[in-house]
């Protein structure tokens, strides 16, 4: 896979779903914030493939919950030893060292 | 650039990950007192940012007992650092990339080959998500709810795991898992493709997925 291929001037129109599966991750990198499911440029092809839509609305849908996992549920901590390891070793060692 | 010296160079801005660690009331001031060393300071900083740190050591590494380590380390490595930080990125986003390094390092020397060499990040083909031209594939059932993921993302091959962590928790962009993981942008978008088919996998049987571990062991 080449690290940044020119989509421009891809019909997606009238791709197989193959090969509309084989760009996906490059279009998913592409669409950063944005969506896939809802840029113009595929709204052709996605309508005439209903499992490449829920396909693509379930990874999307994915990459939405995981930002969620960037702030910790509450119950989820080191234990109160690890702080204490911690405070014990700087306790021995130079201040900021560099 | 290896992981060694991600270490020390300071990260370029990045404003997509100050927009999701937007400062922290009192952060700056922690900082700053710290830096000079004030050990309630750095205490204060252990407090905030503690629960983000380890959870992060946990999805990288899967097991409570590596990621308290590991949180441990990478606490003791910020207290080396700190003076080193300049205030270019958001300090969490500083420290997560430090962590994610010190993680990384971790598994080399513990000889996983997953993060060091581009085609050694793929898992196996019995690990791979599968698809079926022509079968039906059913969309997944209702939205997914984080509980849920974070239990299939505890179930990911490391290699998948690891790049989804990074790009969709994290919000690392590809290039910087590239560099981190030395493998190439297209790899990391290859995989992280992946990942998130063989969690659509996983998500359309939760009932088969097991529960996270979240103790330590007794007797480590």
């Amino acid at each position: 896979m080449s690290d940044s291929p020119n989509l421009t001037n891809v019909n997606f129109d009238n791709m197989t779903q193959a090969q509309f599966e084989d760009y996906l991750p490059d279009l998913f990198a592409a669409a950063g914030r944005g969506k896939v499911s809802e840029d113009p440029r595929f709204a052709k092809f996605l309508a005439a493939h209903p499992d490449c839509m829920n396909l693509v609305r379930d990874l999307e849908s994915i990459a939405d919950t995981a930002k969620s996992l960037f702030e910790p549920s509450a119950d989820l901590e080191p234990s109160d030893a690890v702080w204490s390891n911690i405070a014990s070793k700087l306790k021995a060692e130079p201040q900021n060292l560099d | 650039m290896g992981p060694l010296s991600l270490l020390t160079t300071p990260p370029k801005p990045n404003p997509g990950l100050f927009k999701r660690n937007p400062p922290i009331a009192g952060e700056a001031e922690a900082i700053e007192a710290a830096k000079n060393g004030d050990a309630d300071a750095f205490s204060k900083l252990y407090a905030l940012h503690k629960r983000r740190v380890y959870t992060l050591c946990l999805r990288m590494l899967g097991n409570v007992s590596e990621a308290e380590d590991m949180t441990q380390d990478a606490f003791l490595h910020l207290f080396r650092k700190l003076g080193s930080f300049r205030g270019e990125s958001a300090f969490s986003t500083w420290l997560h990339r430090l962590t994610v390094n010190l993680v990384l390092m971790h598994l080399r020397k513990k000889g996983l080959q997953l993060v060091s060499l581009e085609e050694t990040i793929n898992p196996s083909e019995d690990d791979a998500p599968k698809r079926d031209f022509g079968a039906r594939d059913p969309a997944l059932a209702g939205s997914v709810d984080r509980v849920t993921l974070e239990r299939a993302v505890a179930s990911l091959p490391p290699g998948y795991r690891m790049v989804f962590v990074l790009h969709d928790v994290e919000g690392f962009e590809h290039n910087e898992i590239a560099t981190m993981l030395e493998c190439s942008t297209g790899n990391s978008k290859s995989q992280l493709h992946k990942a998130r088919l063989k969690l659509r996998e996983l998500l359309r049987q939760p009932e088969q997925l097991p529960p996270l571990d979240t103790k330590r062991e007794a007797a480590q």
